[in-house]
């Protein structure tokens, strides 16, 4: 693949020729001080060494309630048409990057999801390398991720820029005069100790049903969600409907749902099938590690280390490969 | 199978009859305005959309017709089923569907057949005693054990005995118990479903059964099956979980692995026993 290098002092101009192709966002931070995926007006704005946003960019394919139904007596359900904005999400690091192919895979495999499709098609990703930090354990035996359209690599001055797709090229064709040609070979960095780990378990379908750390997650987890609603690859979603007092129009929705909630297993009559703790994370571990349905023996993590930053009683599912006997950290 | 995407639109159907079956449930005659985008087969589910109150999973209780019309034997539960119990008759409701795996049919062919009702679970199994009725000659035999709470809730009663006085099904109806005002119930037994199995002996291997109740009925009835002779691979279990989209999108209904709304509802008992938590 080759490489262009684009200096420090050019990038504005190279973000200008971006937001020709759609509304430029990227990682910035909100008047209350939180690191976002956000709307992006001037370079300033960019957050070029951020180390992890709150919410993963799912938000943009999967947003946290989406109109899927309109009712209304006269027509019945149709289906809503809203145009979707295209975006050019930048600054996406590797392990979003990753999140995104997996959500890919469940929401374009064999039961491709319309609403997902649209959103995922209006969308540019431009990848940007990052510092892993103590939380993060992300893969890196791909240097550039293949569903980037382009990659921006940070090195001294400047960045090494790629295109990985065809989108890729085709907005890099007009930015030329920005670039210059590169010989400087990145860094690459193997693959960390604790995503082996994961693959491995994934692979045997251990689900370390003796551990004790199973009562010590369970006694301690507020069920607050948190690291669900943070995870690049958590997209669990309930179906609403919100009907007009009069029941002449309605909205179906659906909404981010959450494994660790309660009502996630309860049927009718009040029968739950997790009715405690214990039980919904064993449910979460099963999806995220194993995996479920055709994606059994894929896992999902891809070590952003969200969940390990946001819990705020430091549960951290991943001890549980450590317990086993591999020092992972 | 293709299952429809789960955002399509419904189906619009309109309600023929109601018929009121007991205090808390109707049997719903629907009328569907297109066909059915794929055959449906006896344990499928469909989704039914009650407009502005949302949409529920609910088992066909007969096979659909060809003039489009559709049974649904509907317990008054919550939020949906309550507005679908205060529908009247010409109202519009909508369908998706059929998802799910549904019993397998071809299975069944050639041996004693037993089909293990308790409350509600005799909805899906209804249907499938139809299609077994219509090609009553490719099983051996065919037996309903059905169970209900009281004689008060016991579904389709007359129905089924007619249906066993033709002689083409062999059905035993229990009850937990007998309350004051029937006391003369007859063709009933009074106990809990397996006291059904009791000293029943079938030929392993030429025998199945196809199970659909309450959670606690599957761990009651199964040491039971099995020790009449039915073999873990043909025990057929339609298990209940929440389910929202139908197609394995949205993570609800997973049973170890598998969907419960695409990989099932129907399960073989072999595939799932040691599941934690499956049944
Ligand atoms: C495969 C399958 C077949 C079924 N067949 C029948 C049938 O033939 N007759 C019948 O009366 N009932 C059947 N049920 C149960 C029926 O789906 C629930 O009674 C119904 O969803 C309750 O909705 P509600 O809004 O009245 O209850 P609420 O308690 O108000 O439920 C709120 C929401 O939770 C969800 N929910 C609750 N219970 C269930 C559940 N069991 N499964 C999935 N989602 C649920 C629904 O989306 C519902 O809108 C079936 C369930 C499944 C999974
Ligand atoms: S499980 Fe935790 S570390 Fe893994 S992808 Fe999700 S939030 Fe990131
Ligand atoms: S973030 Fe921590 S406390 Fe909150 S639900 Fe997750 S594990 Fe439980």
């Amino acid at each position: 693949m080759v490489r262009h290098f684009l200096p420090d002092n050019s990038l504005g101009q190279f973000l200008d020729g971006l937001s020709l192709f759609g509304a430029l966002h990227g990682p910035v931070r909100t008047t209350e001080g939180v690191e976002v995926f956000g709307p992006v007006r001037t370079e300033s704005d960019l957050l070029l060494n951020y180390r992890r946003t709150l919410i993963p960019p799912k938000k943009y394919l999967l947003p946290p309630r989406q109109t899927i139904l309109n009712y209304t007596v006269a027509a019945g359900y149709t289906l809503p048409d809203e145009p979707e904005p295209h975006i050019i999400l930048f600054g996406v690091h590797p392990c979003d990057l990753q999140g995104i192919a997996y959500l890919d895979r469940v929401f374009l495999g064999d039961r491709p999801d319309r609403l997902y499709r649209r959103r995922r098609e209006a969308i540019t990703l431009v990848g940007l390398s990052c510092e892993p930090d103590e939380f993060c354990f992300c893969t890196s035996d791909e240097n550039i991720p293949r569903n980037a359209d382009l990659f921006l690599q940070h090195v001294e001055h400047g960045f090494l820029v790629s295109a990985v797709t065809s989108k890729g090229e085709e907005m890099l064709d007009g930015l030329g005069k920005l670039l210059a040609s590169s010989r400087i070979t990145p860094q690459t960095s193997a693959e960390h100790r604790m995503m082996t780990r994961i693959r491995e378990v994934a692979r045997s379908g251990k689900t370390f049903p003796d551990s004790p750390l199973w009562e010590r997650f369970a006694a301690r987890c507020l069920s607050c969600g948190a690291c669900s609603v943070c995870c690049p690859t958590c997209y669990c979603f309930d179906v609403l409907e919100n009907g007009a007092l009069d029941g002449t129009t309605a909205d179906r929705f659906r909404e981010w749902d959450n494994c660790l909630f309660r009502a996630h297993g309860e049927v009718a009559g009040g029968t739950n099938f997790r009715p405690d703790r214990r039980e919904r994370f064993h449910y979460r571990y099963l999806h995220k590690y194993l995996g479920f349905g055709t994606l059994a023996g894929v896992p999902a993590c891809v070590g952003c280390g969200r969940c390990r930053v946001v819990c705020p009683v430091d549960i951290d599912l991943t001890e549980l490969f450590t317990e086993d006997g591999d020092a992972c950290s | 199978m293709h299952a429809p995407e789960f955002d399509s639109v419904p189906i619009p159907a309109r309600i023929q009859t109601i018929q009121q079956l007991t205090a808390d449930t109707a049997l719903f005659r629907l009328k569907l305005e297109e066909k059915l985008p794929s055959v449906f087969i006896p344990g499928q589910f469909i989704q039914l959309s009650v407009p502005a109150g949302g949409e529920i999973p609910i088992s066909p209780a007969d096979l659909p017709a060809e003039d489009g019309t559709m049974e649904l034997c509907v317990r008054r539960f919550g939020h949906v089923t309550s507005l679908l119990h205060r529908t009247k008759e010409g109202d519009q409701v909508g369908i998706r569907g059929p998802f799910g795996n549904g019993f397998p049919v071809d299975a069944m062919s050639g041996k004693d057949v037993l089909l293990l009702a308790g409350g509600l679970g005799i909805a899906p199994l209804r249907s499938l005693l139809f299609h077994l009725l219509r090609h009553r000659s490719d099983v051996r035999s065919l037996t309903l054990m059905y169970g209900a709470r009281e004689p008060a809730v016991m579904l389709f009663k007359n129905e089924l005995l007619d249906l066993a006085n033709t002689g083409s099904l062999r059905l035993l109806l229990t009850v937990d118990f007998l309350t004051e005002t029937c006391q003369t119930e007859p063709a009933c037994n009074v106990g809990l479903l397996p006291t059904l199995l009791k000293g029943v002996q079938l030929e392993p291997g030429h025998s199945c059964a196809a199970v659909c109740g309450p959670p606690p009925l599957y761990r009651c009835t199964i040491d039971e099956l099995l020790r009449a002779g039915v073999v873990e691979d043909n025990i057929y279990l339609s298990l209940e979980r929440r389910m929202k989209c139908g197609v394995g999108l949205c993570c609800h209904c997973a049973v170890g692995q598998y969907f419960c709304c695409c990989d099932g509802p129907v399960f073989r008992y072999r595939d799932i026993k040691d599941i934690p938590g499956a049944l």
